[in-house]
């Protein structure tokens, strides 16, 4: 149903365990890359947990969520500052974190502890344009691509194990894809399809 | 065609096929165009339905999706689908769906979940329906259920995409009834959808659908033609209209029936008239040109009949109408008849009339003859058949030339004519006519006709400037007493005429059986004759002439006789003239002069022999190369042997008579001349060929002492004869008184009984033998 090409292009490491650079390229079908795609590495034989906790910022301004996407790891604390003039809704049922941030006003800011990882959309119930993501990551291995669609995980284990790669509209359910990437394998390649960004209002049939 | 007898039928029919196939044409190409009109007509009404529809169906969607949109942004169902609130999604769903007349509403999640009210949605079908969602297909039909459905979603955003609100109305009967009522005609409608495969219905009022009735609507989906397909047992003129489809690989179709014979019922009602109106129109057509055909073919009908009548015998006229073709036709005809007519009197006139004189002719005299004895046989009455025959007529043919002859012929004709009126005259040919006279009991009617006609004949009648008077002679047999039929009738009026000839021409005979009997003795004695010369049954007997001068036997004359097996002796009088007429003379001459030249040579050297040459002999019978050759054969001197000849040779042949007398001459035969002073005793020949004799005929010589003037005429012979130096011969002498008168005149030499009578070859040499007749006759002397 889902349906994705992938390409691998597998380079063969001497030492699987030690520590190499993995690269990891997003592209869409036609051959562009995709930036801001998370891409998580789950090594089998090894995790390493990211250092936990720290604070974030989402902030509300233009009736826009600024960045539109944050990666933070387990534990960490998402404040959101509102620096528009009106007041925004901000909400979430994402099963990773649902909350709720009723009406606060300007230059008010409420903060929310993320601890569980996953994805949280976030949205403003009085503008329905308004959208962000929160990653919440329990792995030290995750990255965002890059302009030129490219994640590089510098010291990813050299072993096999599975390559996440999530993307907001990448059409897929869940919104994700993966692919296992084998020992010594040390580039990988994800062909997506995204689906065009939510315009709001939304277009009639 | 060809099998029609009347040309009145076959104009009929031709036409009334031409007027019908040009009819029907018209009558077709109209009845096209109105079913083509009608068709049409159904067409853009089928259109114009389909527009309604496509209207109506957007209605409902955006009706479906407002509300789909509407709930699909609540915030409270937002939180409860993206927290998988279960009870507060169905209880949402259904009253959105009650709200909006829908029984099926579902939610399909971003991850493949699904929550559904109405309709049982198996999970895998709802999957189904994620594909096209998540590619942005918010409307469309497809299948749920086994039934087409419209199906309308709103994308569920929390904020990102969660998941689909979908709606799934039924496109079910009332909806399809509901655009019917929409409809100016009474049309069925059903959606038909694709899926899986398979086809899943709609509803209307014409399903169920076959397999093949829903292959068709997608064969001519996309073409805005309608087109025929068979609804349970009825055509109908359907349009197929796409739908929107919501998944890849289905489709739908808005099928809109209209059952034939209701569309195109009022065309049929004009298509019935213009049938009837077409029939109506051949008929007339066939019954006017029937009846314009029998005014052409009447007058033809007419000629038809007139030449049937004219083709057995019928001199019919056709009456003339008008001036066209068929009048002038008719007039031809008539002209044509008349002419038939003329031509058929003509024919008669030659088969029946004589050319020349234009009495009828022999083949009519013989029906008028076959007539007459048919009459007799009834009434018992009689007829003379009067037979006419120009005397000299040949002559004057030659002499005057063919025209002359025939204007004699036409004159001869009419005087006929004229002097037998209200008796039958007919011209059998040449100058032979014949009279048909029925008489009562006045037998001497035909003595009166006869003369009658003598006289009227013997009229002067100038020809080319000659005057002649023709004579008749008419031979005359009754019927039925001298022959019972007309062969034999004819036969005996010939020999009446041969009579009347005989008896001198210029007068006329009856028939006698005795001139039957002579026929047929002539004829006996022709066939004997022939036999004769074969069987030798002629001898010559030889008559001394007694020469006065120097009174001694000085020549025999031969002469012929013919012992008859049974008649004996048969006198040359008797046979003579049928040889002569059969030719037999010749042979006969020939063996005449061969047997005379021989005997004589036997005899003393100055004794001469005569020989009689006929004038048949003369003409036909190549009788200087006779002499010759007698003469060459036998040795006798030429001047021994004297041929006696009458005047009658110079009747005929003229210049070539002469000739072969002088030929004869020049060989030393003496030429005689017989009979002298009978007949025209034309002194021209004594003149024209130097004779060696005159033989005196025996009448004057027998009249010598007992009529005046014999004496005179004998003295005037003998000293002409004298006189020319030419030998005279007394013949028939028997008395001596004629003897002396004789030796009077001079006479030369002398033949009569006196002396001798004529004695056979054998009495000769006796005679020569014993030469005391000679002595005898100088006794006489």
């Amino acid at each position: 149903m889902v349906r994705f090409t992938f390409l691998v292009l597998a380079l063969v490491s001497a030492t699987p365990l030690e520590a190499a650079p993995l690269t990891v390229r997003v592209v869409d079908p036609s051959g562009r890359p995709v930036r801001d795609a998370v891409v998580t590495l789950d090594p089998a034989a090894a995790t390493r947990a990211p250092r936990p906790g720290g604070r974030f910022v989402v902030s509300q301004k233009d009736l826009q969520f600024h960045p539109f996407l944050t990666i933070v790891p387990v534990g960490a604390d998402v404040s959101f500052p509102n620096f528009d003039p009106t007041k925004h809704h901000v909400y979430s049922f994402s099963s990773a974190k649902r909350f709720e941030l009723k009406l606060f006003a300007k230059d008010q800011s409420r903060t929310v502890h993320f601890e569980k990882p996953g994805v949280i959309a976030l949205g403003c119930n009085i503008h329905d344009g308004m959208s962000a993501f929160i990653f919440v990551t329990d792995t030290a291995w995750t990255a965002r691509t890059n302009a030129q669609g490219v994640a590089a995980f510098g010291n990813a284990p050299n072993t096999a194990g599975r390559v996440t790669v999530w993307h907001p509209y990448l059409r897929a359910p869940g919104g994700s894809v993966e692919q296992n990437v084998g020992p010594g394998q040390r580039n990988l390649s994800f062909s997506v399809r995204l689906r065009p960004p939510p315009s709001m209002p939304m277009a009639d049939y | 065609m060809r099998s029609f007898r009347s040309l009145s039928a076959r104009l009929t029919v031709q036409f009334a096929l031409l007027f019908a196939v040009a009819m029907l044409g018209v009558t077709a190409a109209l009845s096209t165009l109105i079913a083509g009109s009608a068709s049409r007509k159904v067409e853009s009404q089928l259109q114009s339905s389909g527009a309604v529809y496509d209207r109506l169906w957007q209605s409902r969607a955006r009706e479906l999706q407002n509300a789909a949109q509407l709930l699909s942004r609540d915030f409270g169902f937002r939180a409860a689908v993206a927290t998988g609130d279960q009870a507060t999604i169905q209880s949402a769903l259904g009253n959105a769906a009650a709200r909006l007349h829908v029984r099926t509403a579902f939610i399909v999640t971003a991850d493949g979940k699904v929550s559904a009210i109405g309709a049982s949605l198996p999970r895998k079908r709802a999957l189904e329906l994620w594909e096209p969602l998540d590619a942005g297909q918010l409307t469309g039909v497809t299948v749920l259920d086994g039934k087409p459905r419209q199906l309308v979603a709103a994308p569920i955003m929390a904020p990102t995409l969660i998941g689909w609100v979908v709606f799934a109305a039924d496109v079910d009967k009332r909806e399809m009834r509901s655009l019917e009522r929409l409809s100016a005609i009474p049309l069925n409608a059903a959606v038909l959808a694709f899926s899986n495969g398979r086809w899943g219905e709609g509803s209307g009022s014409m399903l169920p659908l076959s397999r093949d009735s829903a292959s068709l609507a997608q064969r001519h989906v996309g073409s805005s033609a309608a087109f025929e397909m068979n609804l349970g047992r009825k055509t109908s003129i359907a349009l197929a209209k796409p739908l929107p489809a919501f998944g890849e690989g289905e489709s739908a179709i808005l099928l809109l029936a209209y059952p034939k014979e209701e569309a195109l019922a009022d065309a049929r009602k004009l298509q019935l008239a213009l049938a009837g109106m077409t029939l109506l129109g051949l008929l007339i057509v066939a019954f006017a040109t029937w009846r314009a055909a029998g005014k052409i073919t009447q007058p033809l009908a007419r000629l038809d009949d007139a030449a049937g009548r004219l083709a057995q015998g019928e001199h019919v006229q056709v009456k003339v109408r008008g001036t066209d073709e068929l009048a002038r036709l008719a007039t031809s005809f008539n002209e044509m008849v008349g002419k038939i007519v003329e031509r058929e009197q003509r024919i008669t006139q030659l088969a029946f009339n004589d050319v020349l004189t234009g009495l009828p002719n022999r083949t009519m005299f013989q029906q008028q003859l076959d007539h007459l004895f048919r009459a007799s046989e009834g009434n018992g009455g009689m007829f003379a058949l009067h037979c006419l025959d120009l005397d000299q007529f040949k002559v004057i043919n030659d002499t005057l030339g063919h025209p002359a002859g025939d204007a004699l012929l036409v004159e001869a004709g009419n005087r006929v004519q004229q002097a037998a009126r209200g008796h039958f005259v007919a011209r059998l040919g040449g100058d032979e006519f014949v009279v048909l006279q029925t008489i009562g009991d006045d037998r001497d009617a035909i003595d009166r006709l006869a003369r009658e006609i003598l006289s009227t004949m013997a009229q002067p009648v100038g020809i080319d400037g000659n005057e002649c008077v023709p004579s008749t002679s008419i031979g005359i047999a009754i019927a039925p007493q001298d022959g019972a039929g007309s062969e034999t009738l004819l036969r005996n009026a010939d020999l009446a005429l041969y009579r009347a000839k005989e008896a001198g021409r210029g007068t006329y005979a009856f028939f006698e059986e005795s001139l039957n009997e002579r026929a047929q003795q002539r004829r006996q004695l022709e066939s004997d004759l022939r036999l004769a010369i074969e069987r030798n049954e002629f001898e010559l007997h030889y008559q001394p002439l007694f020469d006065l001068e120097q009174n001694r036997i000085c020549s025999f004359e031969a002469l012929l006789r013919w012992n008859h097996p049974t008649r004996g002796m048969v006198s040359p009088a008797d046979f003579v003239p049928v040889a002569e007429d059969t030719g037999l003379i010749v042979p006969i001459g020939a063996w005449v002069v061969r047997e005379a030249c021989g005997r004589a040579a036997t005899w003393p050297d100055d004794i001469r022999i005569a020989v009689n040459a006929s004038a048949v002999q003369f003409h036909r019978g190549a009788l200087h190369e006779t002499i010759l050759r007698a003469l060459a054969d036998t040795g006798l001197e030429p001047g021994r042997l004297e041929v006696e000849i009458t005047e009658s040779i110079f009747l005929e042949g003229g210049e070539a008579t002469l000739r072969l007398l002088h030929s004869l001459r020049s060989l030393g035969v003496r030429i005689a001349l017989d009979d002298f002073g009978t007949g025209y005793s034309s002194l021209s020949y004594l003149q024209s060929f130097p004779f060696d004799k005159l033989k005196i005929d025996r009448s004057f010589i027998q009249n010598l002492l007992t009529r005046d003037g014999a004496s005179a005429i004998v003295r005037a012979i003998t000293e002409l004869a004298h006189a020319l130096n030419i030998e005279t011969t007394a013949e028939g002498v028997e008395e001596t008184a004629q003897l002396v008168e004789l030796r009077s005149h001079g006479c030369s030499s002398v033949q009569g009984f006196l002396f001798a009578e004529p004695m056979t070859a054998g009495d000769v040499e006796q005679l020569f033998q014993r030469g005391g007749d000679v002595e005898t006759a100088q006794n006489v002397a």
